[in-house]
Formats: structure tokens, sequence, C-alpha cells
């Protein structure tokens, strides 16, 4: 299953984290794949909203995995600076993502393999042609179980 | 000898204080993965209603693992911190062989398993007799199915223990003869049968080094992790 949304400002991109935020369940794994700049934090941030999160999210770049409590437990995975699957492993990854938590990897084509396939996988692309605020959000899973996003209508 | 122990490699929080022949008292929470909440405060709280202090324990027991990766460094950073502050001796042993130890007179194999997630079990193979507990394999991270193709060699009664028995149990049931599961009051890891077992090591002169004791993680070997990785892609193409 694929679904696209075509955004022009990066409040849409909050807003969209904001609906998926009120729809995630226990357990969901979201992979956000995009260059730098592309919006990827600020769409975690409209997740947490989404979440009820009332802490300030910030990118786990450094810390490779930052907690939340809303709604559900959040855990926000950044493994930009991770050189190898191996590290992000060590720190006990598979108990992070399969617990009630929700789960947001950052860059999860850098540990590919340690990835389970039914995760929702975002990417956001830049469009310079359209814009230099316009993005494209595609959001492709193979699981049913992330059919709530057809509920997202911006 | 009096000592405390505590073993956070699993759900179970859990905290107990011995002597030579009795528990004196033990605290466990199996619910959830909380330890970073619960276990000073069970710590905190057994000391005041065994009327002892710190300073009345002679040495520590914590486990090595395997288990969950936060859970057991915060049970062994806490005994690594109680034993370098009052300046007495610690051990470690491994969860799988106080589950094994639950199961203590039992015939047959007895065989812990901790679920290590992605359909993997920690365990390995222990038998009773002579009135011993021996472990009879290394510790093992595989595949539950793995594990059952080497169980179905092994020929003999075998007993499951650990929190990946109510996960696997309908598939242990449907491919092995001859098993059996411990009791719910025996299934989860407890600090006094961890202690016990440290105890005896204690009593023996035998401790861990503060600086080079490490928990045993067990992850997958890379070889397998590469190998699994392109089956996954081989799937995809």
């Amino acid at each position: 299953m694929e679904l696209e949304f075509a955004v022009t400002a990066v409040e849409e991109t909050y807003k969209i984290g904001e609906l998926l935020g009120t729809l995630v369940n226990p357990g969901d794994i979201i992979c956000l794949i995009g260059d730098l700049g592309t919006g990827k934090t600020h769409l975690t941030k409209g997740i947490a909203k989404g979440l009820s999160i009332e802490d300030h999210v910030t990118s786990p770049t450094f810390t490779i995995v930052n907690e939340y409590t809303g709604r559900l437990k959040l855990y926000h995975f950044d493994v930009y600076r991770v050189n190898d699957p191996e590290e992000i492993e060590a720190i006990g990854f598979d108990e992070y993502i399969f617990s009630d938590a929700v789960s947001i990897i950052e860059w999860a084509n850098y540990i590919q393999e340690l990835i389970p396939r039914n995760n929702l996988t975002i990417t956001i692309e830049k469009k310079p042609e359209l814009g230099d605020n316009y993005r494209k959000i595609n959001m492709r899973y193979s699981d049913k179980r992330y059919d709530y996003i057809k509920e997202i209508k911006i | 000898m009096k000592i405390l122990s505590i073993d956070c490699a699993t759900a179970a929080a859990t905290c107990a204080i011995l002597n030579d022949d009795n528990v004196l008292g033990e605290i466990t929470y199996n619910y959830k993965k909380q330890h970073s909440t619960v276990l000073l405060p069970i710590i905190d709280e057994l000391f005041n209603n065994v009327g002892m202090s710190i300073s009345d324990i002679d040495g520590y027991v914590a486990s090595k693992g395997p288990g969950s990766f936060t859970g057991l460094r915060i049970g062994l950073a806490t005994i690594k911190g109680l034993s370098q502050g009052s300046k007495k001796p610690f051990v470690t042993v491994s969860t799988l062989d106080s589950l094994a130890y639950n199961l203590a007179y039992t015939d047959g194999i007895i065989c812990p398993i901790l679920d290590a997630l992605r359909d993997n079990v920690y365990t390995a193979l222990y038998t009773f007799n002579n009135y011993k507990l021996n472990r009879i394999t290394d510790y093992m991270n595989i595949s539950i199915d793995e594990l059952i193709d080497m169980l179905k060699e092994k020929n003999s009664n075998l007993s499951f223990v650990g929190d990946g028995v109510p996960k696997f149990r309908e598939r242990l049931m449907q491919q092995l003869p001859n098993i059996g599961f411990a009791p719910t009051h025996l299934n989860l890891a407890k600090a006094s049968s961890l202690g016990e077992l440290g105890l005896k090591l204690l009593s023996k002169g035998i401790f861990d080094d503060l600086y080079a004791s490490v928990p045993i993680y067990l992850r997958l070997p890379q070889a397998q992790r590469e190998y699994e990785e392109k089956m996954e892609l081989s799937k995809n193409e």
C-alpha cells in the first residue's frame, strides 16, 4: 500500500504528523527517510503532539534515542551518526521496537537489516522545481495494521 | 554469610536478602520492565523490613545475563555501586542457571528459555543429578526452531521454564514429546534462586572483578545476521 501527500509549508508537514499521532497504535514502527532539512523532525514533533506529548521534542542525533510519554510511549531514534548497525543493536534496539511503544526511526535506511518488515515507511523528498518549501511525503506499508493512514486528510 | 541478590535480566525486578540457611526476605515485581523505577525502592524496603542495613551485607549477587540489555546494565551497575561503596565482593550468576535451579530435583533435561525476540531464545540445557545442577551446554542465543531440533535428538524428558514459555508453549507441545512446564510460581526469575547459587560461590571465595565484570549479551553472531540479511534481500528481489 502506498499513499502520497504534497505539502507546500512546514506547518502542513507538522499537521500530517499530528493526525498520524492521533491514529498510531502500540507497537507501531515508523521509519523516516529523507535528506537533511526535509522535515523529518517536524513530522516527528507533529506525531508527538498527536500523541498528547507535552515535552519539547528534539532530535536525538547524539543520544540515538529519546523517550517520551503521552497517550502512548514514544521512542524517537535518529541513527544518522550510527556507523554500523551493530552499534544500535548493542543498545538493546530490539527491546525498544518490539514493545508497546510507538517507535520512530529517522534514517532507518542506515540500519535496514534491523528493521522488521511490518513497518510504516515515510519518505520525504524535496522538489526544488516546485518551490523551496514543497515536499512530497510518501507513506508505504505492507501490514494492514497501518490502514488507518487513509484517514489522514489535509 | 549474608548476601543481597538482584536480578533484572527479564521483566521481573527481583531482590532478596539471604543467609546460609534462609531467605530473609524477597520482593519480586513481574510486571512490565520498570527496573529503573522500582529496584532501589525495593532494596530499601527489604533492608527496612528485615531490620538490616547495607553494612550487614557480606557480599552481593547480580545476574550476568543473558537477558534484557537495559535490565542487565541496571542490575549490574547497581550491584557494582553497592559493592564498591561497601567494599564487599560481588559475584555474577546467569539468570538461566537460576531459572534451571527453580526446577531443582527435576528428572531429565531442564531447559530455561528467555524470549530473545525475532523468534529467538536465550537458553542452555541442564540436568539435576547427585543433588547438583549441571549445565550441559553453552549459553546460547538461537531460534526456537533450532532449539526444538536440538531437543528432538535428546530422547529425554524435557522441562521448560522462563518467560519464553507462554510465547512458545504451543509450538513446543506440538513438536516435542514428553515435555512439561514449570508451575507459574516458579516460572520467573527469583533473586532468591540466583542468590543461593551466588552465595555458594562467594563462600568459596569466588567473586567477580569490579572493573572487568560485564554482562553476557549473547547477540546473534555476525555471520548469522549477515545470512539473514541476505535472505531478506533475496526475498525482496
